[in-house]
């Protein structure tokens, strides 16, 4: 497993704390986003898409600290907009690890290299790098030629640094999976201490609205692209997680587990959704109506929906709440999944290289390389 | 969720190869007729996914530039509000639907034209006149 024993061993306690207390809904990741600014402009962000005037603002040190306790989360995630346009961040993140809480800052890292040295390595600090694939690919994906090389040089300066850092990766609709695996190999040797992927998610108020997977076709994607796993290759993930995104184990979500502050308030229901804010974490967990989301409610908003904010929270809690999702969590991160099917795939697909580009105007071929 | 939504079976939803995304209406520069309560809560649910500001006009006269970002919608125009930042100050704010005599879309929607498609075809143009690092930049901000 990727992910350090204390940081598993503070996860596992605060799971076990929460079930033997009979606690029915409790956050495990407080998604903390102090602003919504960004320097890039991907077409499927839905996290970007506001007025200047809105884009300018920015949560205060005392706010994240004050949502942090109010949560009482274990881990904080810090997404954006991009959080090293904070001029703020560096006191942000050493106020958490003075809380002992273990962060991933998610950075495009096109500042990461420059902003370096105003941070100090800790266990409880991962530079969490936006990396969508390939160089071509990720290029593409974020709208901007280049952007891999800069991220890729500061990923290699932050781990040289001593820093814990992980890249993590969505994947749209027309994703190759032998380019995402090739993809692994390339990350890995950078020397990350392991890999986060999504599937995307259809944000209402993302610009592009054609690109998004359903869960049939997701399920096959994450098949084969993690079917006949190599050894080398570390998740920064519950293994019963990716195991669901493999389409090999079901859950229902829980959007409760991973919620979202910013500067309009408690996001509800979930990191993904807007529909309203709480004035505080408490009002949120009391007025939101959860029966009305997740796959199970029937919501088409979240039909498409497979995304950790969502659905990491019940493997996880299902592999610290029994001897049985343990020894299923612990056994996932030996497996190498062996899939005739999905190797297959491998082997009929053109050989990959330094495709062009323009690929992605073509994505029906990808996809049906898909079906494992 | 309202009740009127249509919703998925599982075995729908897990069959979904492509997820149907939503379907932004153009309504920069929308002026929207409010005749009767239900005019101004539909066009108070449009300003919410709205991704740009509204202007408010009060029937106080005042009028006010808004980014709606949430809304308590009750059984009465009296039990219902909106909240919103403007774009001076600092706090967020709330009004009463009861105050609005009319909104208009003022605001530049800040996904128009940002398709994927804008985005693809923009590259293969600049790729085909010999430009190097190609890509899009966020809006200015000022």
């Amino acid at each position: 497993m990727a992910i350090p024993i204390s940081q598993v061993g503070t996860v596992a306690a605060y799971v076990l704390k929460k079930k033997l207390a009979g606690v029915k809904r409790y956050p495990l990741v407080l998604m903390l986003e102090p602003l919504f600014r960004c320097s890039l402009a991907c077409a499927g962000c839905g996290k970007v898409q506001y007025p200047p005037h809105i884009l300018k603002k920015q949560l205060t040190p005392e706010e994240c600290f004050a949502a942090v306790e109010e949560c009482g989360a274990p881990m904080v995630s810090i997404p954006g907009g991009e959080p090293l346009l904070h001029p703020q961040i560096v006191e942000i993140v050493n106020g958490l690890i003075a809380r002992k809480k273990y962060i991933y800052l998610c950075t495009n890292a096109l500042e990461l290299k420059k902003k370096l040295p105003e941070f100090t390595p800790s266990k409880y600090l991962t530079f969490s790098v936006h990396l969508d694939g390939q160089r071509e690919h990720h290029d593409f994906s974020v709208c901007r030629e280049g952007g891999y090389d800069i991220a890729t040089e500061g990923i290699r300066e932050a781990v040289q640094r001593g820093f814990r850092v992980t890249t993590n990766a969505t994947f749209f609709d027309g994703t190759d999976p032998n380019s995402v695996r090739a993809f692994f190999d390339e990350v890995m040797g950078m020397g990350v201490e392991g890999i986060i992927l999504s599937p995307g998610y259809s944000y209402d108020k993302a610009p592009d609205q054609h690109h998004f997977m359903g869960r049939a076709r997701v399920r096959r994607l994450f098949r084969a692209i993690l079917s006949n796993r190599k050894p080398t290759w570390k998740f920064n993930m519950s293994p019963l997680f990716l195991e669901f995104l493999m389409g090999e184990r079901n859950y229902e979500c829980v959007p409760w587990g991973m919620p979202t502050y910013n500067i309009f308030g408690w996001q509800k229901p979930c990191y993904l959704l807007q529909e309203g804010y709480a004035e505080s974490f408490k009002e949120l967990l009391e007025t939101t109506e959860w029966k009305d989301y997740g796959v199970a409610s029937g919501n088409p908003k979240c039909a498409n929906c497979m995304v950790s904010c969502g659905y990491e929270t019940p493997a996880i809690i299902e592999g610290f709440g029994s001897w049985k999702g343990f020894l299923a969590m612990a056994r996932g991160n030996f497996k190498k999944y062996p899939n005739a099917d999905a190797m297959k795939i491998y082997n009929d697909a053109a050989p990959h290289g330094s495709a062009e580009l323009v690929q992605i105007e073509q994505p029906e071929r990808a996809l049906e390389e898909t079906n494992a | 969720m309202t009740a009127e939504v249509q919703k998925y079976t599982l075995e729908q939803v897990e069959a979904l190869e492509l997820a149907p995304g939503a379907e932004h209406e153009d309504l920069e520069g929308w002026v929207p007729k409010l005749a009767t309560d239900a005019d101004l809560r539909d066009a108070l649910g449009k300003a919410l996914d709205y991704r740009g500001d509204v202007t408010l006009t009060l029937k106080s006269g005042e009028r006010i530039v808004a980014f709606v970002f949430n809304c308590k919608s009750g059984p009465t125009l009296a039990d219902s509000w909106v909240q919103y930042y403007t774009p001076t100050a600092p706090e967020k704010r709330k009004v009463g639907y009861a105050e609005i005599a009319s909104i208009e879309f003022t605001g530049k929607d800040r996904a128009a034209g940002k398709h994927w498609e804008d985005w693809v075809k923009k590259y293969n143009e600049k790729k085909a006149a010999g430009e190097t690092n190609i890509g899009l930049a966020p809006d200015k901000l000022d």
